[in-house]
């Protein structure tokens, strides 16, 4: 946050305006704080999941009742839930100090409800990617190149707003967007009508996810070779 | 009587220098030894080994786009444009990227340390410094590698001193980097467990050495320059890639030159205090 709030300080002095693409100074380093909460502490499940499928101990949790995708979501969030508090409270501590008070503080319960959902969506697909070990058994590249979408298309490292035109509209609608950037605009400009669609994009999201990430675990299941040792 | 030993035994400041070059050859063999070895390993399976390096310059190049699309709509800032970004990244990805390809335990020794590990090394007829250092390689440092050459190569700075300046500026660089992450490895001597904040100072060194320093004023640059040496290894290597100035090799030399030395003296000093873990280390 430190490092932003030198950037973004220095962007708008050179400019000479207090709003850029709506965003003052103070909503965009808010924004930039939810934002990087959002992605710090979410759940991790690429690693934990590819690791499983790598050496093996993955045949001892598909024999167990309960769901393997399921089980590892449960486990990363309680983790995430955790870290959450702690990096939101650290965060909101410095960049109050920083910048003084977000614009509106009254839209966190909302905010905490998009936050999950885009938890749930951006779960959904480091699950998939963790579920490629059993192709490719290393998914570091995959993982870097999502963590790196992510911050660019979610909006984590600088907010969609100050995308030419052309690129905000395609990136407003992938779902890298409504796990990180939606969630962080709508907590600098809540509005109900902007939380309504917020919802139903993420979960339109989420179904599609859900989808692709179960017939995927399906398919990598069936072709599950366990080496004895 | 004459006590003076006959002048055939009083060894000749040549031969002294002979035989540090002799020492200096054999060391270098040796390194060249240990990174063919290391990069056969990293090679025998190849779909990884292609994936890491290419999915790390895939990495690197999309992490880059924030500054395209930064520039694209705010042209420059206190002086930076998108054309200086190319030579930031491209020096700090090359310096970072060699570091740890050839010297991949950087990132590790405060573990080695902590567990114990040190003990292979020490019972071997080598610099233990250098051995445990370069024994371990981190396959996705040469994508790191090869996207600050590309970096580089897309400024379209083909000028052959332009290109030398690169050289040397990525490797001093590497050297300051290496060396810092040394000294505070080197910290698991008198902490018992220094991985955490050996992280952190990575982090913070990385993250920091990727803005330009002049976003930051007063103590900030202060500690930019010193406690976390990244505008040493980001902003002013890119400086003097733009342009050549004594003042800013002056200070990437000096900041090598002290850090190197600092690293060595620290590293001595802890491995004085160094007790030997009783786990049987295997060496592959």
């Amino acid at each position: 946050m430190y490092v932003f709030l030198h950037l973004w300080d220095a962007t708008y002095r050179a400019l000479g305006q207090s709003h850029i693409a709506g965003l003052s100074l103070n909503a965009t380093m808010w924004y930039l704080m939810i934002a990087e909460t959002i992605v710090l502490s979410k759940p991790r499940l690429t690693n934990a999941i590819a690791e499983q499928v790598k050496d093996g101990s993955i045949a001892y949790i598909l024999n167990k009742p309960y769901d393997f995708l399921l089980y590892h979501f449960a486990v990363a969030f309680g983790d995430g839930v955790i870290r959450m508090a702690f990096n939101a409270l650290a965060g909101g501590t410095i960049v109050w100090l920083m910048i003084g008070p977000p614009p509106n503080i009254f839209s966190a319960p909302l905010v905490l409800i998009a936050i999950l959902f885009g938890w749930l969506i951006d779960s959904a697909l480091t699950a998939t990617i963790g579920l490629a070990a059993f192709v490719t058994e290393d998914v570091a590249a995959f993982d870097w190149i999502y963590a790196k979408c992510v911050l660019i298309l979610g909006g984590v490292l600088i907010p969609l707003d100050f995308f030419p035109d052309w690129l905000r509209h395609i990136a407003q609608a992938l779902p890298f967007a409504y796990a990180t950037y939606h969630p962080a605009r709508f907590f600098v400009q809540p509005d109900l009508e902007r939380f309504v669609f917020l919802i139903l994009g993420q979960l339109l999201w989420l179904g599609a996810l859900a989808l692709v990430l179960a017939l995927a675990y399906r398919r990598g299941a069936a072709r599950l070779t366990i080496n004895g040792g | 009587m004459n006590f003076l030993p006959p002048s055939s035994l009083i060894p000749h400041p040549s031969s002294f220098i002979l035989r540090e070059k002799e020492t200096m050859k054999r060391e270098l063999t040796f390194l060249l030894a240990l990174w063919k070895a290391n990069l056969l390993a990293a090679m025998e399976y190849r779909v990884s080994f292609i994936s890491q390096v290419v999915g790390m310059m895939l990495n690197n190049a999309v992490y880059f786009i924030f500054w395209v699309i930064f520039f694209d709509r705010f042209k420059q800032i206190r002086g930076w444009g998108l054309d200086d970004m190319f030579f930031l990244f491209g020096v700090v990805a090359a310096s970072f990227g060699v570091g740890v390809f050839l010297f991949g335990n950087a990132l590790d020794l405060a573990n080695v340390i902590a567990n114990g590990r040190l003990d292979y090394y020490l019972a071997l007829p080598r610099p233990v410094l250098l051995h445990v250092l370069a024994s371990r390689s981190i396959t996705s440092g040469l994508g790191d590698f090869a996207y600050g050459i590309l970096s580089f190569l897309v400024a379209r700075q083909f000028a052959p001193d332009t290109i030398a300046r690169f050289i040397l500026a990525v490797i001093f660089a590497t050297t300051i980097f290496i060396a810092f992450m040394t000294l505070v490895q080197s910290l698991a001597f008198w902490l018992g467990n220094a991985a955490q904040i050996s992280q952190q100072a990575s982090n913070a060194l990385i993250t920091f050495s990727l803005y330009p320093t002049t976003l930051f004023d007063g103590s900030a640059r202060f500690i930019l320059f010193t406690i976390i040496p990244a505008a040493l290894i980001g902003a002013v290597p890119a400086e003097f890639i733009r342009a050549f100035a004594w003042e800013t090799l002056a200070q990437l030399v000096g900041a090598a030159m002290l850090l190197l030395a600092l690293a060595l003296v620290v590293f001595r000093r802890g491995l004085r205090r160094y007790e030997s873990g009783s786990a049987i280390q295997i060496q592959v």
